[in-house]
């Protein structure tokens, strides 16, 4: 143990006093580690962020949209649910305890006084906060009476009221939605954006009757409805059970696809996984070619320096080192000047995923996961790369070291 | 029982398909205690049989026992830990790591010994204010004299108290003053009972020894 711990000094030792060959081995396990690292941070960070996300959907809910895949892509019609649905499926599933109707109008102009904001309007039943898990900070949700009453009033997200109103208190002040006087309620709390990246903070939440009527004219069908299950365990075979009821209601035939979509916490994930998945095998191609060449330079540089050391080799023999301490000493060199890149390379990838998440938003989360990662693999190179070398350093004969 | 015995060693070189026989069928007794001085043309083989002495290499063929023991029985490993603990080394161009200090070097023998070696800074410094370098403790070796720099790795050999000192033309790159001071101090290691060889062009340093042994194309003559 004391043996093993002077030979590891007499590596440091070397490690300082071989500084060039140390600082080009130290940076080029260093970007590879750096970019390792980054990519466990993206990967725990995509993962965190859905997480996140299908917290706030609701891990118990789904949502579904009007309009099937391809007409949503080509931009055409997507009325395709009644609001007679929401009754329907209240009845039909019993342990479904929220069920509400949402009825959604892009790109709508409000405006409070002077000022003008362009929102999404969300025609909704009472409870919006319920329903959605999302608090009323100021003011108060909407009530049953102000549905049925087809009633002028709307909560805001935290975006428009900072459009608006600045600092001033919204509730209780009149806005314009499109011609539409309005009255403020209710603030919601901020809420960030979603997997698809819609701006959830920037919107106003009426009446659904209010919307369907006042707004857009409408009597019979809806964008979409939500709803939420008491037994989140069987939400699984309920999104299935969902769908084939949805589709016998609308009568669909066998052979189309459905005329709707039904968005659960695991289509969540896996949409923001597959997002962030192209970026993370980038970098992790970059970065294994990054650490696969840093073993090469670090076994050549090494393979160099333990020629130019063959003397130094030969008198440490000669005074009684056994060829394992040979090796020893410098598999160490080898493991510490990768370990030091390894370090280098962590705070390379603080540093790289600021970048990242300031020039893409990409999501980053470093925890002792990206760290473990790659001090482990710096470990393996400095092993790997440094073995050939310090094998041919424990090898060298003394006799033929040492002759002058 | 002599602490050095070989009887009718060789050794052979192989270079490509080319024998060369350094050895040619040695055999020697050394005692404990005695000052040897090896004299030769250059390639008579002393470094050769040194080696051999010194166990950095074995014999082609032959007995050689030191302090009883056959030499050619022994694993690496074995030889290491007989360099290490019995036979302190001296060479020509002195040979110190670069990277440490003098202190650091005179210890570097104990880094591999097996036995104890909490006694071993305090003997590094007593070792150092015997060669005089006692000031120059924390000197890198390239900011030292020649002369000093083979006093230093007089001291390393000396630090885990061998039997046996070798030293293949320690006074080799030295000035004449330099040389006899370095050879006082082998001589007074002698004194002290310690077994020295030298290897020498020089008869001057030869007769710091009590006996020379000469060489001539692999053969003690
Ligand atoms: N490792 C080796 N491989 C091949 N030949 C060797 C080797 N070591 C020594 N020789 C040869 O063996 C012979 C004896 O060499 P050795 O070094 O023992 O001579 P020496 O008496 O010490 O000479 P010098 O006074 O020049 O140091 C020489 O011919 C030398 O070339
Ligand atoms: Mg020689």
């Amino acid at each position: 143990m004391k043996r093993l711990a002077g030979i590891i000094k007499q590596a440091m030792k070397a490690v300082t006093a071989y500084k060039v060959r140390s600082f080009f081995c130290l940076i080029s396990v260093a970007l590879g580690i750096s970019s390792i690292a980054i990519i466990v941070a993206a990967t725990e960070g995509a993962y965190k962020r859905a997480f996140d996300m299908v917290g706030r959907f609701g891990p118990d809910s789904l949502l579904v949209v009007g309009g099937s895949e391809e007409s949503r892509a080509i931009g055409r019609q997507r009325k395709t649910i009644k609001l007679a649905y929401v009754e329907a499926v209240r009845q039909a599933f019993p342990t479904a305890y929220v069920v509400v109707p949402m009825t959604f109008v892009g790109d709508t102009v409000v405006s409070y006084k002077n000022k003008k904001h362009q929102t999404r309007v969300i025609g909704s039943t009472a409870d919006y906060s319920r329903a959605w898990t999302w608090p009323v900070i100021q003011g108060s949700d909407l009530v049953e009476e102000d549905i049925k009453g087809l009633r002028n009033v709307g909560l805001i997200g935290q975006e428009l009221s900072r459009e608006l109103f600045g600092e001033m208190d919204p509730v209780g002040k009149y806005i314009l939605v499109r011609r539409i006087p309005v009255q403020v309620v209710g603030v919601l709390a901020e809420r960030g954006i979603t997997g698809a990246g819609h701006k959830l903070d920037n919107r106003i939440v009426l009446p659904i009757t209010t919307v369907m009527r006042k707004l857009v004219n409408e009597t019979q069908y809806i964008t979409a409805f939500r709803v939420r299950f008491l037994d989140q365990a069987n939400l699984k075979a309920h999104e299935k059970e969902l769908r084939l009821f949805l589709r016998q209601e609308m009568g669909a035939p066998d052979d189309e696809p459905d005329p709707f979509r039904i968005i659960s916490p695991t289509a969540i994930i896996k949409f923001l996984v597959a997002l962030s998945g192209s970026l993370i095998a980038f970098i992790g191609i970059a970065g294994i070619i990054c650490l696969i060449v840093a073993g090469f330079v670090l076994a050549n540089l090494f393979l160099l320096s333990v020629k130019e050391r063959t003397k130094e080799i030969g008198i440490r023999r000669a005074i009684g080192a056994r060829r394992r301490d040979i090796l020893v000493q410098f598999l160490g060199e080898s493991v510490i000047v990768t370990t030091l890149g390894g370090m280098v390379g962590f705070v390379l990838a603080i540093f790289g995923s600021r970048l990242l998440t300031y020039i893409a938003e990409f999501p980053m989360h470093f925890s002792w996961k990206a760290f473990a990662m790659g001090m482990g693999l710096s470990w393996i190179v400095g092993i790997t790369a440094g073995m050939q070398p310090a094998s041919r350093a424990a090898q060298t004969e003394p006799i033929e070291a040492i002759r002058e | 029982m002599p602490l050095c015995r070989m009887e009718n060693v060789t050794k052979t070189y192989h270079l490509g398909n080319q024998a060369v026989e350094a050895l040619r069928g040695v055999s020697l007794e050394i005692e404990q205690g005695e000052f040897v001085a090896i004299i030769g043309a250059s390639g008579s083989g002393k470094t050769t049989l040194m080696n051999i002495i010194g166990c950095l290499d074995v014999p082609t063929s032959g007995h050689y026992t030191l302090a009883g023991r056959e030499v050619s029985n022994l694993t690496d490993d074995d030889l290491s830990l007989i360099r290490n603990e019995h036979i302190g080394f001296v060479f020509q161009s002195f040979y110190l790591i670069h990277y440490a200090t003098v202190f650091e070097n005179v210890l570097l023998p104990t880094l591999y010994a097996h036995r104890g070696t909490d006694e071993a800074t305090k003997r590094a410094s007593g070792l150092l204010e015997l060669v005089g370098l006692k000031e120059r403790a924390k000197f890198k070796p390239n900011q030292l004299s020649g002369g000093e720099q083979q006093r230093v790795a007089i001291a390393r050999a000396l630090i885990n108290d061998p039997e046996l000192v070798l030293a293949d033309e320690p006074t080799g790159q030295l000035d004449s003053k330099t040389a006899t001071e370095i050879m006082k101090i082998l001589a007074g290691m002698n004194d002290e009972g310690k077994t020295v060889a030298i290897i020498t062009h020089d008869a001057s340093i030869a007769s710091y020894a009590r006996r020379t042994i000469r060489m001539e194309d692999g053969l003690i003559v």
